[in-house]
């Protein structure tokens, strides 16, 4: 009896390595083959058959995209709005989030729903009155526009994910402080911020990551060079320009290194974020 | 706000005439009036108002107008007049329909292999760790990236993935799997379940670990297999998760067109048109706004009456 469990689990065992190593592969392995397909020279790329691994290691194709199209151009936009955007969020966002976390006050529910409500609002639907309104402004194709319109799906997201964060703060510290004499501001800003700031870093990233990424908004609100983000670049290189696929794939590497190495530092709590956040959604 | 501040009067003494000019004090001192929460919302609330609540209101009276920005001549008040053409419009109806193939065929596929990496995940076998870590790199990819490798690896000339189903004698020969009106949906699936799905694996396994151990023992006494387990444990008590994710990921997939216009804008002919996607495109190439806004308007509607029903229907379950 002991011994078909002890079977049985040592089946389910290696079935659930086998599931984890292939769904692994399966996320990964494209990216790896973009990684690879980067350093290739056009010769291994462009074949009647496929060559696996390169003949030989090259960096040029990173080198003639950095030189040879606009992409730093690009990239430094993409870091300023991205920056605007997060920037924007904290400021407005972070006390948003304290108020429904630690505030029992009439609307409260409401509101909270009304900010998880305005996810719901169709992107397409935003974006052309945005264009008009942007126009109107002044701020159509310009970085500081484009991380305003960002901020229409990423602040109610900021605010949702970080009160999760903020609910978790134990509310002793903070009491205690009142009770020393600190206002409600000190409190936020030396007590209830410090223990949050983990949770407030993986918001962060959480929201760059968001605004580094995105496409559609960019896609419509900016016209040039001088705004235009690196995804809409990027493709329009490719459509416009047939960017070749070693160059292609090098630009593609480029662009999510920051975010790979934004998310391998604050998984862990970034994680727990979304979760958090989406379960009491 | 300063004249307020001090007709609220805190409990505080009263300020003398240098301090009040010190802004972290005078803060400090708004801070304990009654007023001080609604403070704190008032600058995200100013900004949610300005670029969500009235575009969407502005976006829903341009679905009335006649609204084209490269022939600004007609524009004025339309009526319904928009909406009785897409009531004729047979490329909104085929989007419709593509729509609901999209959504329903990547949500599925999305929730079964996120329900698989999650159970496999949550045993925490050793060395598992990394893997999760693995299974979520998709998630966090551009758009942009993910479509672009996607069509590197689906090339009808240099695609690796050709060349594999060639060699395990799958394909005669290479295919060009978005130019083809029969694939290019299957395809353009496969790709945005590889983008989603650790969405579902991320969720469902927070779900699946909070679950108690003690009813899976029970039912282990009582003689219940693996597949009864899952059936009537496991899944029961995740309804609420599942609900949420099915209803996030329905609403990011009804209106995001990214994927699609990177991958196909909708070709070959119209075999992956979708009504975000034909929305956008009728404002970013047409610049017809007034249709634009009335396509967006009807698929906002019906996205409505889907996460109201999906929530019901989910409600009445578990009564």
């Amino acid at each position: 009896m002991a011994g078909t469990r002890y079977r049985g689990d040592l089946a389910i065992n290696v079935l659930t390595y086998v599931v984890l190593i292939g769904l692994a592969i399966f996320c990964v392995g494209p990216v790896l083959w973009t990684l690879l397909t980067s350093f290739k020279v056009p010769s291994d790329i462009i074949t009647a058959n496929i060559v696996y691994l390169p003949t030989q290691f090259t960096l040029q194709n990173y080198v003639d995209l950095w030189s040879q199209s606009n992409y730093p151009t690009l990239i430094i936009n993409s870091f300023i709005v991205t920056t605007l955007t997060v920037v924007i969020c904290l400021f407005t966002g972070t006390i948003a989030a304290y108020a429904f976390s630690r505030f029992n006050f009439a609307g409260r529910t409401q509101l909270m729903l009304g900010y998880l409500v305005v996810r719901m609002f169709p992107a397409v639907l935003m974006i052309i009155p945005l264009f008009i309104l942007l126009r109107n402004v002044g701020l159509l194709d310009n970085r500081l526009g484009l991380a305003i319109a960002y901020t229409s799906f990423l602040l109610p997201l900021f605010v949702w994910m970080l009160k999760g964060f903020f609910d978790a703060a134990p509310k002793e510290l903070e009491s205690a402080a009142r009770i020393d004499g600190s206002t409600r501001l000190g409190a936020m800003f030396r007590i209830v911020i410090p223990i949050a700031r983990n949770g407030l870093v993986a918001t962060c990233v959480f929201v760059a990551i968001a605004a580094w990424n995105e496409y559609l908004f960019a896609l419509m609100l900016t016209t040039s060079e001088g705004s235009r983000t690196w995804p809409v670049g990027l493709q329009l290189m490719v459509g416009e320009f047939n960017l070749p696929w070693g160059m292609l794939a090098a630009g593609g590497m480029i662009s999510i290194a920051p975010v790979v190495v934004l998310f391998a530092i604050v998984q862990r709590w970034m994680v727990a974020g979304i979760t958090a956040g989406a379960v009491k959604g | 706000m300063r004249g307020e501040s001090q007709t609220l009067s805190s409990p505080f003494s009263p300020p003398s005439g240098w301090r009040r000019l010190n802004p972290a004090w005078f803060l400090g001192e708004l801070s304990e009036t009654r007023f001080w929460m609604y403070l704190l919302l008032v600058p995200s609330l100013v900004l949610i108002v300005g670029v969500v609540l009235y575009p969407t209101l502005y976006g829903v009276e341009l679905s009335f107008q006649t609204m084209r920005l490269n022939r600004p001549a007609n524009n004025g008040f339309a009526g319904w007049t928009q909406y009785a053409r897409m009531w004729g419009d047979p490329v909104f109806w085929l989007s419709l329909r593509n729509t609901a193939l999209w959504v329903t065929a990547t949500t599925i596929i999305e929730f079964c292999l996120g329900l698989v990496a999650a159970l496999a995940l949550n045993r925490d076998l050793p060395g598992t760790k990394i893997l999760s870590v693995l299974i979520l790199v998709p998630y966090f990819l551009p758009n942009v990236v993910a479509g672009n490798i996607w069509a590197l690896l689906l090339d009808s000339r240099l695609g690796v993935i050709n060349d594999i189903l060639v060699h395990l004698h799958i394909l005669d020969g290479y295919k060009a799997w978005f130019a083809d009106p029969n694939t290019a949906m299957g395809a353009a699936i496969l790709v945005e379940a590889w983008h989603g799905f650790p969405f579902f694996a991320l969720l469902l396994l927070a779900g699946v670990k909070g679950i108690p151990a003690d009813l899976y023992k029970a039912a282990t006494i009582d003689g219940a297999g693996r597949i009864s387990q899952l059936r009537l444990i496991t899944l029961p008590m995740l309804r609420t998760i599942i609900a949420a994710a099915v209803i996030l990921r329905v609403i990011g997939l009804v209106n995001s067109p990214d994927l699609l216009l990177i991958l196909t804008q909708g070709g070959p002919g119209r075999a992956t048109e979708v009504l975000s996607l034909y929305a956008f495109q009728t404002a970013y190439k047409d610049f017809n706004f007034g249709y634009a806004g009335a396509l967006s308007v009807v698929m906002f509607i019906l996205l409505m009456i889907f996460a109201w029903g999906y929530v019901r229907l989910s409600k009445v379950n578990e009564d």
